[in-house]
């Protein structure tokens, strides 16, 4: 349904600045019916592939296919299979209301709302606004915005839907119940959605898989199951006073179980991933071979926070 | 026919914000009646000092500030769509129209366009009402030529769009620009063939001939209304070209949209 190749991006840089490389050599493809994640810290690079996907952004480099058409060749045609909601925009028309804005996307892609009545009722009835239906946009709740948004890009019918951090900015509830219309949509409807975020959690209760990108680059391109599984390992949570000196920064630096996840003056927080008791006795080695205090070892769970640190330390290998 | 229902859902967000926004919109065409008034009332004030009877005087300014008005409102449609939206965000969501940005701005502004119309033949068929006075206009001629007048203007509106989505800051410069319209229509292209190539001012001298000279369309020459409606569609397409020219640039900088 989507396929990347080899997508490259750098954004000229400003004044006397070199160019900005915001997508480095990117590559995948997704299939019909099913719900990414395209996860990675603030700065890797998913708003830009985004915008790209969508026709907004020009590659330097690569090609983009979407339901077949190649949208780095001819625009247009593959434009009538791709919907987004962007990032930190308002995407919907203010002064319109819900029911307004949703037949206006409508006749920007192409279709007549007057014989969409029944499908505008669904996606009102389906995002819970519709006793907002006459209600200007803007007097909607961020969540309730952030719907109609989402139901404005399904209007179309567009077999592709790209959502550029969707839950960002959302108070609980409504990110859980956007969260869960993403999943049955794409269930019940077999689209395509591709969402970005930085947040694990996200991920973790929507999609079935995720791409996981850091400065530009794949990193990681799996199941969120198989990632998951890295969970039910051992986790040991390793306290020291003080910092590290540069001979243990390193050497534990060197190994790919251990993530330092906090280090200050006071003290540091180390946590060492657990497949054999070998590594916790060599880690231990090293921090005792130079004095520092130990302040408490305890047992964790691994969550998805560590393990994405991990991954971008390049200790998790991925299919 | 897809084209018409995206004409028709721009008519319909003007028609709902203008009823929606009412108290703006009233305020809104209470300025161009009492202009209106303004001008009839003026002018019969100055004929009357003057010792002058009738003339055509009247109908000059009117029509003067009625192609200002639409010169000025086109002018916004499409650089306004592209300032504001790029500053609200939904932009990138017209850009994503299968109907391609170069149409939706053109629904955008043909239905501005007619929205207007209606307005400016009511007000001034309350003007005349109220003030008394009548005015002999030859709306059968006027209309086409305006309507060409009107094409160079949406290339101007294209090309300072283009503008403003590589260089962000230009926007308080582009004020000036709706006093240059005024210049447009008021550069003497009569005697000076040359101006008739400015976007605009060769449509204003046909509607002068109109005025002035009382000529209907058949009068000023088919060849001659030609002429004028080839120099708005180069102007538009000039202006068109460059603006793609500035879009590719933003697409690689990355600035279409907001910033
Ligand atoms: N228009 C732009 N011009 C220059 N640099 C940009 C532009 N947009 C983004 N960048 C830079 O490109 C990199 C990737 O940004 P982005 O795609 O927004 O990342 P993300 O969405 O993952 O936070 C960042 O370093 C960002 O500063
Ligand atoms: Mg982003």
């Amino acid at each position: 349904m989507v396929r990347v190749e080899a997508l490259e991006k750098a954004y000229p840089g400003r004044k006397g600045e070199p160019p900005v490389k915001a997508v480095n050599n990117i590559s995948f493809s997704v299939g019909e019916g099913s719900l990414v994640g395209l996860l990675g810290p603030n700065g890797a690079g998913k708003t830009t592939t985004v915008k790209m996907l969508c026709g907004l952004v020009k590659p330097d480099s690569g090609r983009i296919f979407i339901n077949g058409k190649e949208l780095t060749k001819r625009r247009i045609p593959a434009l009538a299979e791709v919907s987004a909601v962007l990032e930190g925009n308002r995407n919907v028309y203010w002064r319109l209301t819900a029911r307004e804005n949703l037949e206006f996307f409508a006749a920007l892609k192409g279709l007549n709302p007057a014989a969409l009545r029944s499908e505008i009722d669904y996606y009102l009835e389906f995002f819970q606004l519709v006793e907002k239906s006459d209600v200007e946009a803007r007097k909607l709740s961020r969540g309730m915005q952030q719907k109609l948004a989402i139901a404005a890009a399904l209007i179309a019918n567009s077999k592709v839907v790209l959502l550029d951090e969707p839950t960002l900015g959302l108070d609980v509830q409504a990110s859980y119940e956007i969260r869960q219309l993403l999943k049955k949509i794409v269930e019940e409807q077999g689209r395509t959605v591709i969402l970005t975020t930085h947040d694990m959690n996200v991920v973790q209760d929507t999609c079935e898989r995720v791409i996981i990108i850091n400065q530009g680059k794949i990193v990681a391109d799996d199941s969120v199951h198989n990632l998951l599984d890295l969970f039910r390992m051992k986790v040991y949570k390793i306290v020291i006073q003080g910092e590290l000196n540069a001979e243990q920064r390193q050497a534990l630096g060197a190994m790919e179980e251990v993530v330092i996840e906090e280090e200050s003056p006071q003290r540091t927080v180390i946590s060492v991933r657990l497949e054999g008791s070998q590594i916790l006795y060599d880690v231990i080695g090293i921090l005792g071979s130079y004095n520092s205090v130990l302040e408490s070892i305890d047992q964790e769970q691994n969550n998805f926070e560590r393990v994405f640190l991990e991954i971008l330390k390049g200790g998790v290998e991925s299919a | 026919m897809p084209k018409l229902i995206l004409f028709a859902a721009f008519f319909k967000k003007e028609f709902i914000l203008f009823r929606r926004y009412l108290v703006n919109s009233l305020g809104g065409m209470l300025t161009i009646y009492i202009v209106f008034l303004l001008l009839f009332g003026g002018y019969r004030g100055f004929a009357s000092m003057a010792g002058a009877v009738g003339g055509s005087g009247i109908e000059n300014l009117v029509v003067g500030y009625v192609l200002w008005f639409f010169m000025l409102t086109t002018y916004q449609d499409v650089f306004h769509t592209i300032l504001l939206e790029a500053r609200q965000g939904t932009l990138e969501q017209l850009y994503m129209s299968v109907h391609g940005f170069g149409w939706v701005m053109g629904a955008k502004a043909a239905a501005g366009f007619v929205v207007n119309l209606i307005f400016v033949v009511v007000l001034l068929i309350a003007a005349m009402l109220t003030s008394g006075v009548t005015l002999r206009l030859d709306v059968l001629s006027l209309f086409p030529v305006l309507l060409g007048t009107l094409l160079g203007v949406l290339g101007v509106g294209f090309a300072i769009g283009g503008v403003t989505l590589i260089l962000k800051r230009i926007e308080s410069y582009t004020q000036m620009v709706q006093f240059l319209l005024i210049g447009l229509i008021a550069v003497p292209a009569e005697r000076f063939v040359v101006f008739r190539l400015l976007p605009g001012s060769y449509g204003a001298v046909l509607i002068r001939e109109i005025m002035v000279n009382g000529k209907n369309l058949l009068e000023l020459g088919v060849g001659n209304v030609l002429v004028m409606y080839l120099i708005g569609f180069a102007h538009l397409f000039l202006g068109y070209a460059f603006y793609k020219v500035c879009e590719r640039k933003a697409m690689i900088q990355g600035t279409l949209g907001h910033y």
